[in-house]
């Protein structure tokens, strides 16, 4: 293109035509298409550079801006895509590890602080009379009674049994049991009192459930007492140790 | 142009000319995650997404501040399909190994595609014009920084130490240099054919 040319289309551009120059140069620009072409390109060329040099500075301001919150943005996502690569499998461990922690921490407060009961040690399962005699339907009735816990029964039925048997230990320490499981702990107690003066073989059970009376009671001052005077050559000595141990 | 109606998500437009950072991190909020995704998905890292987001946001910048960018369509649609497109070129530069490219996400809406066709055209064009600047002689880059800055051409011809017309004359000739580099270039017909 003829150096010419550019002149004139920054002539015309810059409005330093004449009316009558600007006319015949737009009449030009009508049948020379390639003149025309060249304009169109050196028009845009002149916007382009316009824009770029004119919004420098604005351009930089808007880039800096972007990149401060681009970086910050970027910055979240890729921390989070580490922890979840790390942590997906990392984390499941050590929740798992906490819970078991937790449990048997709680295992172990639950053994060593929980308050022994009763009924953790009230364990006298069936029982069985299979003594042969006169009063075989009430002894029957007994037995049945206290083997389904209805100790009120076993209590009217043991009692009779007593009547007509003062001297049966046996009977005496399940009246005892039933009692207090009844919750009534003055017969219960002053039953198993007796046996435990006595001589019987039921001496010391008769203890070992004089204590776990007391224990019902919350008496545990007195179970404590009552548990230490059971003698280690006696079948109840161990449970009796560790219940001391428990609730000192 | 005139009879098409401006969509609502305009807003993000303005924002970005105006350099309006609350308007940035929404975008960023709002419709970056979904480039990431498609990125990842296919054989990109977040790094690459950075980058392609980024280049994208200045590319929308320099064409609303240039020319009047008059959003039709919802701002997603013409915002992720130039993120995916650019990504999409650029994985066919730079790797020969095999690219699985996820096509799931595709936007059947005219009016984006058209936007960001146009939008694309532009960046490519100003970045073959930057490029052919960067050509020109060290007087000529001068003269035309110079007086597109200051725009008065007395100013210029002040300034330099020359007439008006003799500034004119060689604002014209470093004009029409650059738009013979530009015509030259075999990317020139590319995006004029």
């Amino acid at each position: 293109m003829d150096e010419q040319n550019y002149i004139e289309f920054e002539t015309y551009l810059s409005g330093d035509m004449t009316a009558n120059e600007a006319l015949s140069f737009e009449n030009r620009l009508k049948t020379d298409s390639e003149l025309k072409e060249s304009f169109q390109l050196y028009k845009e060329t002149t916007s382009f550079l316009e824009h770029t040099v004119k919004n420098e500075a604005e351009t930089a301001a808007f880039k800096e801006n972007l990149q401060k919150v681009s970086k910050t943005y970027f910055n979240k996502i890729k921390t989070q895509q580490n922890k979840g690569k790390k942590g997906k499998t990392f984390s499941l461990f050590k929740y798992a590890i906490a819970a078991c922690v937790v449990l048997l921490f709680g295992l172990f407060m639950f053994n060593q602080y929980a308050t022994p009961t009763y009924s953790d040690y009230s364990n006298y399962g069936t029982i069985s009379l299979t003594v042969r005699g006169d009063n075989d339907s009430l002894l029957e009735a007994a037995e049945n009674a206290f083997n389904n816990n209805d100790f009120a029964k076993a209590d009217e039925a043991f009692k009779s049994l007593i009547v007509l048997d003062e001297a049966n230990t046996e009977f005496k320490l399940y009246r005892a049991i039933a009692n207090i499981e009844l919750d009534n702990f003055e017969t219960s107690d002053t039953l198993l009192s007796n046996l435990q003066k006595g001589n019987s073989v039921y001496k010391y059970k008769a203890i070992w459930y004089l204590a776990l009376s007391k224990l019902k009671q919350h008496e545990i001052k007195d179970c404590k007492a009552i548990l230490k005077t059971i003698p280690e050559d006696s079948d109840e000595y161990n449970q009796a140790q560790k219940l001391i141990k428990k609730l000192d | 142009m005139s009879e098409k109606k401006l969509h609502e998500d305009q807003k993000y437009i303005d924002g970005l000319l105006k350099n309006n950072s609350f308007i940035i991190q929404a975008i960023y909020d709002k419709f970056v995650p979904k480039v990431v995704n498609y990125i990842r998905q296919n054989s990109g890292s977040a790094d690459e997404a950075q980058d392609i987001v980024q280049d994208i946001l200045i590319t929308i910048y320099n064409q609303c501040s240039h020319k009047k960018l008059q959003l039709t369509c919802p701002f997603d649609a013409y915002f992720f399909l130039l993120c995916k497109r650019k990504w999409l070129n650029q994985l066919k530069k730079i790797s020969k190994k095999e690219v699985t490219i996820n096509e799931d996400v595709l936007y059947k809406n005219d009016e984006a595609q058209e936007l960001a066709f146009e939008t694309s055209t532009f960046a490519e064009k100003e970045a073959l014009f930057t490029e052919m600047f960067q050509k020109l002689g060290t007087a000529c880059k001068e003269l035309l920084q110079a007086t597109f800055k200051i725009k008065s051409m007395d100013e210029v011809a002040n300034s330099l130490g020359v007439t008006y017309a003799y500034a004119r004359k060689k604002k014209s000739l470093c004009i029409g240099k650059l738009t013979e580099l530009i015509k030259a270039s075999p990317k020139f017909n590319q995006l004029n054919s």
